[in-house]
């Protein structure tokens, strides 16, 4: 998979899942918290890769 | 009126004897997830196991680095190990499959499996999904290493 887009969404799941079920105890807590993780690490690298598309290399 | 009646303590959970607490943190790296198994915790034990192990496989199937420590590079090299190590013995199966044998270390130049390691090494690093690859493989370790931690505080009672 070469993907860019797919490892980021996979990879923030995996994380976001992890730690959802790590710190929190109740099922829609563990949701809420996943899905606040999941959109900051995805939307924080869109974000930022928004930010830099008037710099090309 | 009726006299107010004494409120009853709350129980205490028993403390887990420091043997169990030892064998969950072995187990617990030795297969991860089975250290929150072995503390009751069977379902949050399942959901990490299958998020590791399945970071860790995808980490191996996109050549992610399988560090060797080199002295030149002592702190990072070691660092980059302990990420690997953090996975259990599965990071040993890796290596035997990967390198042929337990290969940790950057051997002496004038060693005669030098070469084969290094080329290894540097086949796997070429990959263009290698970096992709060690992000899988490291997170699973350092998500292991958290997990022994919490093995920690669930069998000190800190935490549910």
């Amino acid at each position: 998979m070469r993907s860019h887009f797919a490892h980021l969404t996979l990879y923030s799941g995996i994380i976001a899942t992890f730690f959802s079920v790590l710190s929190r105890r109740d099922r829609r807590e563990q949701l809420r918290f996943g899905v606040m993780v999941w959109l900051a690490m995805a939307g924080g690298v869109i974000a930022l890769a928004y930010l830099m598309l008037p710099f090309p290399r | 009126m009726a006299e107010p009646q004494p409120v009853a303590p709350a129980p205490v959970a028993a403390e887990v004897p420091p043997q169990r607490i030892a064998a969950a943190l072995v187990v617990g790296w030795l297969v991860p997830g089975a250290g929150h198994a072995m503390l009751g915790r069977l379902r949050r034990g399942i959901v990490f196991f299958v998020l590791i192990m399945g970071s860790f496989g995808l980490g191996l199937a996109h050549d992610g680095r399988l560090a060797l420590y080199s002295p030149r590079e002592g702190f990072l090299t070691g660092l980059q190990l302990v990420a690997n190590v953090g996975v259990g013995p599965a990071d040993l199966l890796a290596r035997m499959s990967v390198y042929g044998e337990a290969a940790y270390v950057v051997p002496e130049t004038s060693a005669p499996n030098y070469r084969q390691r290094i080329e290894t090494f540097r086949d796997r690093q070429r990959s263009a999904v290698s970096a992709y690859g060690t992000a899988y493989l490291w997170s699973a370790g350092l998500m292991n290493l958290l997990l022994l931690m919490d093995v920690w505080d669930i069998a000190k009672r800190r935490k549910d």
